[in-house]
């Protein structure tokens, strides 16, 4: 039993950072019918930003950005780490944006596929350029929440980590704040029409392009939190997202690609799998991917749309 | 104001100020033409229908007007020139479109359908009093403000939609196809609805429509359209005893 509420315990961690990076995936899905694959590698940048702004070094190719004395006159500099964090989310929230801008509206006409070809293009081009600015070689980023070997408590005969405790408080704290946004906001509402019914929403007004970006903005903020919390765990190299992009692509179909709730709830059932069935049959963790998708599989062997995902209800 | 020069052809009430005019417009969908030389005017206050078989031009006509589709040729609102706005600018402008297939958002409550609607307006207060006011006036759409608007029956998604549209306070209200997939008794009820609204909101209509009779019977005016053109306009009443157009649209 010690050992259930253990595995239990260290799958939380990873289920908070599979369920934001789903959610980013899912947010940008049904409103646009896109899937994102540049969404780890932008999250990854903006974790190496927070770095940067929290004082560490860039790579060897910059011969160190923070030794320059070129953010020294930035008021409060170097940031604490929690307001980096925060400053990293809101430069994940504007790239986002720009990324809407800058490259989507432009090619809203274009099909599914094109699209999707281009998000795997930026995911190159965002990976060369962290790579180039701050080297591929994995590296310690300050602990945003205490991280080290005795930070836990003790429950139920098993270690709760203070990390684990607190990405899911500040998971939390993200989707009451995204839950208000949408229902609350005319912005929110106007989004929502939009994922509803483009075409309609654009006949009653809303300015669609401008819209969208709103989601563009909630998705990269989501992915930026996810990995500056990766990265306050375990060393971060820039290609520790694009590791659990793949779970967290599994955790959002599982859960039923246009649905929120369905990527919450699939991102915790995707790390548990990861955790638990390598853990009870006794495979090397190198296969715990494996169990993912083997979960991820059967579940749509019976519920084709996911979890949660919409068969639309309409009477004609 | 623009008090336009019309040429009263043989209408009996026409009213000189006109709301819509839509004045030679073409459109193509790749290399077929479904719009040629278009051109028709709704007077202020008027229900004005298009009648014509599937794939006249009825529905892409109103997604000329509201830049929708690629046309040629000018639309105006009230004198001034709309065709090279963008759609949201033409909603701005007062131009309300009910698609074909009443375009609710499903997944929404109906109350938040309605928010949508007034999604133009900055005047919280009078966007709470109008949906009262709808609520009131179709309480089927009251009870049911809580439920997503997928759940409604097709009669009543039609009138959230066209409540919907009237959210926004529009000068001139296109409807595509009201009476589409609904039953003959909801469509009759329907219509008088429609009526009513222009008599008590004075809301200038555009109607797009293959059911001629009950069209007509709250129309002012109408036109026919055949292959992307107009091949007959007239009042409303002559053309329900016009026997081409008794043949075409009315059963004989």
């Amino acid at each position: 039993m010690d050992l259930f509420i253990q595995r239990l315990f260290d799958g939380l961690f990873n289920g908070a950072i599979y369920a934001s990076l789903a959610l980013a995936l899912v947010t940008i899905y049904r409103s646009t019918g896109l899937l994102n694959f540049a969404q780890a590698e932008l999250a990854t940048f903006s974790a190496y930003v927070g770095l940067v702004l929290a004082g560490g070094s860039m790579g060897a190719s910059f011969g160190g950005l923070a030794g320059t004395g070129l953010l020294d006159g930035l008021p409060g500099y170097p940031f604490s780490v929690p307001v980096a964090v925060l400053l990293a989310t809101i430069f994940g929230m504007v790239a986002g944006a720009l990324l809407e801008v800058v490259i989507f509206r432009g090619l809203e006409r274009g099909s599914p596929l094109a699209l999707v070809n281009v998000t795997i293009g930026l995911l190159i081009v965002l990976s060369g350029l962290t790579t180039q600015f701050w080297g591929g070689a994995a590296r310690i980023f300050p602990q945003l929440f205490p991280a080290d070997f005795d930070d836990f408590v003790w429950i139920g005969g098993a270690r709760l980590r203070y990390t684990t405790i607190g990405s899911w408080a500040t998971l939390l704290v993200v989707l009451v704040v995204i839950t208000l946004l949408m229902n609350r906001t005319k912005a929110g509402l106007a989004f929502r029409a939009i994922t509803s019914n483009r075409e309609s929403a654009r006949l009653m007004g809303i300015p669609v392009g401008r819209t969208l970006m709103l989601g563009w903005a909630v998705a990269g903020g989501l992915g930026a939190l996810a990995a500056c919390l990766t990265a306050s765990v375990v060393s971060f190299s820039p290609f520790t997202m694009l590791g659990a992009l793949i779970y967290a692509l599994a955790a959002a179909t599982l859960g039923g690609l246009d649905s929120p709730k369905g990527a919450i709830v699939g991102g915790i059932i995707v790390a548990q799998a990861q955790t638990m069935i390598p853990g009870y049959l006794g495979l090397p963790t190198e296969l715990a991917v494996v169990a993912a998708v083997i979960v991820l599989v059967v579940v749509l062997l019976f519920k084709p749309s996911g979890l949660f995902g919409t068969v639309r209800v309409e009477r004609v | 104001m623009t008090i336009a020069e019309t040429e009263t052809a043989g209408a009996t009430s026409s009213s000189p100020e006109i709301m819509l005019s839509v004045n030679g417009i073409e459109a193509s969908y790749g290399a077929v033409q479904v719009l040629r030389d278009l051109s028709l005017e709704v007077p202020k206050g008027e229900v004005v229908v298009v009648l014509g078989a599937n794939g006249a031009g009825k529905t892409t006509t109103l997604r000329a007007i509201c830049n929708m589709v690629t046309c040629s040729g000018s639309v105006t609102l009230e004198g001034h020139e709309i065709g090279k706005s963008n759609t949201a600018d033409i909603v701005n402008r007062g131009v309300a479109h009910v698609p074909q297939g009443r375009g609710t958002f499903p997944e929404l409550s109906v109350k938040d359908n309605l928010y949508v609607g007034a999604y133009t307006r900055g005047d919280k207060d009078g966007v709470e009093d109008d949906i009262d006011r709808w609520f009131t006036k179709y309480p089927v759409l009251g009870e049911r403000k809580d439920q997503t608007a997928g759940s409604l029956s097709g009669g009543e998604q039609q009138m959230l939609a066209v409540s919907r549209a009237l959210m926004s306070r529009p000068k001139v209200l296109l409807l595509d196809e009201p009476s589409l997939g609904l039953a003959p008794i909801i469509i009759e009820d329907l219509f008088q609805t429609f009526k009513s609204i222009n008599e008590e909101e004075g809301t200038t209509m555009l109607v797009v429509e293959q059911n001629a009779n009950l069209a007509l019977d709250i129309a002012n005016k109408g036109y026919v359209l055949e292959a992307g053109e107009i091949v007959l306009e007239g009042n409303a009443k002559d053309l329900q005893n016009d026997p081409a157009v008794q043949e075409a649209y009315l059963g004989g």
